[in-house]
């Protein structure tokens, strides 16, 4: 299986009035052809960041401070703007962004941004082009007549679908998608997953899958990577995570416990204790120690590396560890 | 769909018109009626003056009979709302009479020609720089918001604030004194030489009369529309779609003038159109002080002369151009701006 | 919970607003306008220019259409400046039976390039008062300008003009060293009195004007019959330079520093109240009709479009030019059409407040509507508001200008606009008096300027995300 991407030690910060925010701070991450994995973490854990620095488009004030990207093992940072753009944005990467309502252009045709989009990256004759943006919109249910339709006629479900079609039409190794879900109810929301699995196996497509919501996670991801405060926390198997063991680190262990079961009964609801911590001053040692019902000493001074809990199954925290 | 909305828009707007018209002949009904009454008096005493070998009692009588006759004809003496109405249904008729002292280009003094042959050269100047305007801010304001906060950004952001009270008028006053009476670059006044010459030469010899007011109206004019375009931009540069463009590779320049500025359009358009009605209402002293003979030219001149059925000639005429304006912003925008459903696709 | 009230607000934005540079330029500019008005009476040259503009005695002593003093830095000829001679020594010598001979010598050091236009002898006189007046120059001669017998006066100016009255002294003087011939060529019209008693004495002097410098005596010498009811008294001398005053003066001789100062304080004037006024009624225009929509609402935009739709400046010409209205009455007709400019905005941000649910809760609670209105988003409109007055206090002072330029403004005031009517008026333009063109319209400029720097400061607050990081 080949290594898609290959991102070693990332390190990303928003360099703001008030001083450098540490989004991610430290990184290493790798996705496998074929596999869905999926990033989950609180609000302000940078996962979004981290999406759209793989995509080498971090907003601005963002900058890269070191580490590098490979895709296929071409690290990506150091690379022009117009190579990226030429090489690798859509064509190797593509990204279904948070809100995808608010993603295309209010004054553009359906159809005129998908074919821009396509004669960006390809040279394809129009009936061609037509033909293809036709057979992905297929793909994704929607009628072929969206292509004349303005974004603000169309649903949100369908909105986000035609996102997803323009997304693949030029079949990216990796997909990126952050909270492609979040925005629409319930109903739309698993018609969309069915679609996402579907499509998945139809091409061979790998996933990076962004969202907030553990059950969602639980449901597609091969993978799942626990981010917390810029940092990567747990990372392993969706079997292991979510299995008889349980998560190996604390915060993951909370965030399953405040999970609200289907058929069990609760008298209080589990929470968190605390606030995600400021990023441009971070605490010092591990970053969760102040919300950490556990945490000793050692928490407090050193920074706790991801260490192997059992096989594939990573976890940094100071309980775990050997030495 | 349209079609309804577009006949509602414009019945809407000629009775809109009405009322402005019916309120601005009551405003001026006191100075319309002196006049009428003054040309009467002229009109008996020219008649009278005509008859010859009639004793004095009988040319006394024939005045009278023939001031209450006239009077008469002219309503002079019918209850004051009805005389308002009478002049207002004139004046949306555009049936304005002759004019009392000023003369068309041919030498006629029908108002509405007078005022007809006037129209076009406002236009010609005003909507000429209102386009450059146009195009010199919208080129300006995306450089601006492209560094938004940039060297260029700000400096440019104080000249707007510097010329944001300047008066159009003295800036020409400056100019003229430079240019024409200085440098002796530019002709003083007026659209023409006279006599104009023929051929190509007669529109070089336009745009050499142009150059001066035109370049007096950009000097000031097209800092406000960057500075527009600039705050326009940027907030549509924020927008999250701006930002799915740019992941899906769609190159910069498509960005900015695609999907930015043509997102961006509708706004700018609708203040460039205003801004053009606005100066070609306001420009009677600016067409003043370089004489070009224009509407608000011919407006100034009218009231120093005490020409009455010119000066309304040329008020409704120029409410009117502000009107239909308005009328064809409103029809358009749909055009523009598709999430508006009246106009775009239904 | 936040406090919603008006001084919190008010505290906010002001907090906001001083971080804006040009903003607070802007207030230190409109900081210096309160103070040339307030201390007007004392900086002003003329201090008698609002009265007395369109005095002509007021101003007769001042060269017409002279430029300002600081250009003589700039050219090599040096011009004479205006100026005004008070200090005077007196001396009294008795006479027989008991008359008085007194005379008043004033020093005037001459040191310019090229003659004064004229020198006038004022002195204030009682009684019957025969009077010489006379100069003697840096070279010892002396030349008797003039003698007058006034008759009749009870403490009165005696003006008496070299130029004038003093000619025939002069040309008597000069005949010395011209010949008849030469003074008949050179016609008494185009030689002035002062191009003659400024002169070096030599032959061609009527031709040829060489300076002499140095330091010259204006003596008046009257003979006090009756010293117990006759006298002289304060006298003073006005040397009519070809250079005037800090800004010049026009072609009715008046000094034109003196003008624009005093016309500061109307142009704030007209830009307070009207936009003031305006913005208020607007404002609160655009949250009543919001407010109560349906069909209040439409019948007060339907009101709204048919004022807005009125040309504003040709309505205002024509009822300046019927009615001759004064400022005050200006100002009014003014407001009636500015109001409009905050409507369209104040609606679609009151609609947005109207929809927040703590207006729901306190209409729940039986708030009344006046209540709902004022406190609740009137403080929420106040900065933009501020934006809005400030903003439009250019337009109102340029309207008034473009009025009182088209001769149609209140005649007892001294506007700017007045200024460069009167500039148009006299062909300034072509004849590139540029002292009397530049300052009137440069003021309407600054002051334009300053309330732009002040309101899109302000601007800037209201939209946060145009501002830059």
């Amino acid at each position: 299986m080949e290594k898609l991407l290959d991102v070693q030690n990332l390190q990303m910060h928003y360099f703001t009035s008030k001083g450098a925010v540490r989004a991610i701070d430290g990184i290493d991450l790798t996705l496998m052809a074929g596999e869905t994995l999926g990033l989950v973490g609180e609000s302000g854990c940078g996962k979004t960041s981290l999406g759209s620095s793989i995509l080498r488009m971090p907003s601005p004030p963002g900058r890269y401070v070191s580490g590098k990207i490979l895709v296929e093992g071409r690290d990506i940072i150091p690379l022009s703007e117009k190579e990226v753009r030429k090489d690798i944005r859509w064509q190797k990467i593509a990204m279904v962004f948070q809100g995808a309502m608010n993603c295309l252009t209010p004054v553009y045709t359906i159809g005129k941004q998908m074919m821009e989009t396509l004669n960006v990256h390809k040279e394809v004759p129009k009936a061609e082009a037509e033909a293809l943006i036709k057979e992905y919109l297929g793909y994704v249910g929607l009628p072929a007549e969206v292509m004349t339709r303005y974004p603000h006629e169309l649903s949100g479900g369908m909105k986000q679908r035609a996102v997803i079609a323009t997304a693949l039409f030029l079949r990216p190794s990796v997909v990126i998608l952050d909270e492609p879900t979040t925005a629409l109810d319930v109903i739309v929301q698993a018609e969309i997953i069915n679609l996402l699995k579907k499509l998945k196996a139809q091409f061979n497509l790998s996933f990076i899958f962004i969202t907030h919501d553990l059950a969602l996670e639980a449901e597609v991801a091969d993978r799942i990577c626990v981010m917390y405060a810029g940092r990567i926390v747990e990372i392993g198997p969706n079997a292991d995570i979510f299995g008889k063991q349980g998560p190996a680190h604390p915060y993951t262990q909370r965030l399953l416990a405040a999970t609200p079961r289907l058929f069990k009964k609760v008298e209080k609801l589990q929470f968190i204790l605390g606030t995600p911590p400021d990023l441009i001053d971070p605490p010092k040692g591990c970053r969760f120690n102040p919300r950490c019902d556990r945490a000793f000493a050692r928490c407090h001074e050193e920074v706790p590396p991801l260490e192997e809990v059992e096989p594939g199954h990573f976890a940094a925290c100071w309980l775990n560890s050997h030495s | 769909m349209y079609k309804w909305f577009a006949f509602k828009r414009i019945l809407k707007g000629i009775f809109t018109y009405a009322i402005i018209i019916f309120v601005l002949s009551a405003l001026f009904n006191t100075v319309t009626d002196k006049t009428v009454r003054a040309e009467i008096e002229e009109q008996v005493r020219a008649e009278s003056s005509r008859l010859k070998n009639v004793p004095p009692a009988a040319i006394q009588r024939f005045q009278e009979q023939r001031r209450i006759d006239l009077i008469q004809l002219y309503r002079l003496d019918r209850p004051l709302l009805e005389r308002i109405l009478y002049q207002t249904w004139n004046s949306l008729t555009f049936n304005f009479g002759k004019s009392t002292i000023i003369k068309s280009s041919q030498g006629e003094r029908d108002v509405l020609t007078i005022v007809g042959e006037a129209l076009p050269r406002s236009l010609l100047l005003f909507t000429t720089a209102t386009l450059f305007e146009i195009i010199i801010g919208i080129a300006l304001g995306l450089k601006k918001a492209q560094k938004p906060g940039g060297s260029m950004d700000r400096i440019t952001s104080v000249i707007t604030m510097i010329v944001y009270g300047m008066p159009t008028f003295w800036l020409a006053m400056i100019l003229i004194m430079f240019f024409v009476y200085n440098l002796k670059l530019f002709p003083s006044a007026g659209m023409h030489t006279v006599p104009p010459p023929e051929g190509i030469m007669y529109f070089v010899d336009l745009l050499w009369h142009m150059a001066l007011p035109l370049l007096t109206l950009l000097l000031i004019g097209f800092w406000g529309v960057a500075y527009y375009v600039r705050n326009i931009v940027l907030g549509v540069l924020q927008d999250d779609y701006i930002m799915a463009a740019r992941a899906r590779g769609i190159p910069e320049h498509s960005v900015l003038f695609g999907h930015t500025l043509r997102t961006a359009a509708p706004p700018i358009m609708t203040m460039s159109i205003l801004s053009l009605l606005a100066s070609i209402t306001g420009a009677i002293i600016f067409e003043g002080i370089f004489s070009w003979p224009g509407l608000g030219n011919l407006y100034w001149i009218a009231v120093q002369q005490n020409d009455i059925p010119v000066l309304m000639g040329d008020l409704t005429i120029t409410t009117g151009i502000y009107q239909v304006g308005l009328i064809i912003l409103d029809l358009t925008y749909g055009f523009m701006d598709p999430r508006i459903k009246v106009g775009g696709k239904a | 919970m936040s406090t919603n009230t008006t001084q919190s607000r008010l505290g906010e934005f002001w907090g906001e607003f001083s971080k804006e540079k040009s903003g607070i330029v802007g207030l230190i500019l409109l900081a210096l306008c309160v103070l040339v008005v307030i201390f007007e009476p004392l900086i002003l040259p003329w201090k008698e220019v609002n009265n007395k503009w369109r005095d002509i005695d007021y101003w007769q002593d001042n060269p017409a259409s002279a430029p300002p003093e600081w250009t003589n830095f700039f050219s090599k000829t040096k011009s004479p400046v205006t100026q005004r001679l008070t200090k005077a020594t007196r001396e009294e010598v008795d006479l027989e039976g008991g008359a008085k001979m007194v005379t008043y010598t004033l020093d005037y050091k001459y040191e310019a390039d090229k003659a004064p236009l004229d020198v006038i002898f004022h002195i204030s006189g009682t009684g019957d008062i025969p009077m010489v007046v006379s100069i003697e120059r840096p070279d010892g001669v002396k030349v008797d300008l003039f003698q007058r017998f006034e008759q009749g006066l009870a403490n009165q100016d005696i003006r008496i003009s070299a130029d004038n009255d003093g000619r025939n002294s002069a040309f008597a003087f000069v005949k010395q060293y011209e010949s008849e011939e030469a003074l008949e060529a050179y016609s008494s019209s185009s030689l002035r009195t002062t191009d003659l008693l400024f002169n070096t004495a030599q032959q061609g002097m009527a031709r040829q004007f060489k300076p002499l410098k140095g330091t010259y005596k204006l003596i008046a010498q009257a003979m006090i019959m009756d010293p117990a009811n006759m006298d002289i008294k304060d006298p003073y001398v006005v040397v009519t330079g070809s250079v005037s005053g800090l800004l010049g003066t026009d072609d009715s001789k008046r000094d034109l520093a003196s003008g624009l100062i005093a016309g500061m304080k109307w142009a704030l004037l007209i830009g307070f109240l009207t936009s003031v006024v305006s913005v208020v009624i607007g404002v609160l225009y655009g949250i009543i009709t919001a407010y109560f929509g349906g069909r209040v609402d439409s019948v007060m935009m339907f009101i709204f479009q048919i004022v807005n739709s009125i040309p504003v400046l040709p309505v205002l010409i024509v009822i300046s030019a019927v009615f001759k209205p004064n400022i005050y009455m200006l100002i009014l007709v003014m407001v009636l059409f500015f109001w409009t400019g905050s409507v369209m905005t104040v609606r679609s941000m009151a609609l947005q407040i109207k929809e927040e649910t703590y207006i729901e809760a306190a209409k729940a609670l039986g708030a009344k509507n006046g209540r709902i209105i004022f406190r609740h988003m009137v403080p929420l409109l106040i900065p933009y508001s501020f934006a809005s007055m400030a903003l439009s206090v250019p337009s109102a002072i340029v309207y008034e200008s473009s009025v009182s330029l088209l001769g149609l403004g209140d005649a007892t005031i001294v506007t700017w606009g007045q200024i460069l009517h009167d500039a148009m008026q006299g062909a300034a333009v072509l004849k590139g008096l540029w002292w009397w063109i530049v300052p009137p319209g440069l003021l309407i400029a600054i002051m334009g300027m300053m309330f732009a720097f002040i309101g899109f400061s302000m601007d800037k607050i209201l939209h946060p995300k145009l501002q830059t990081r």
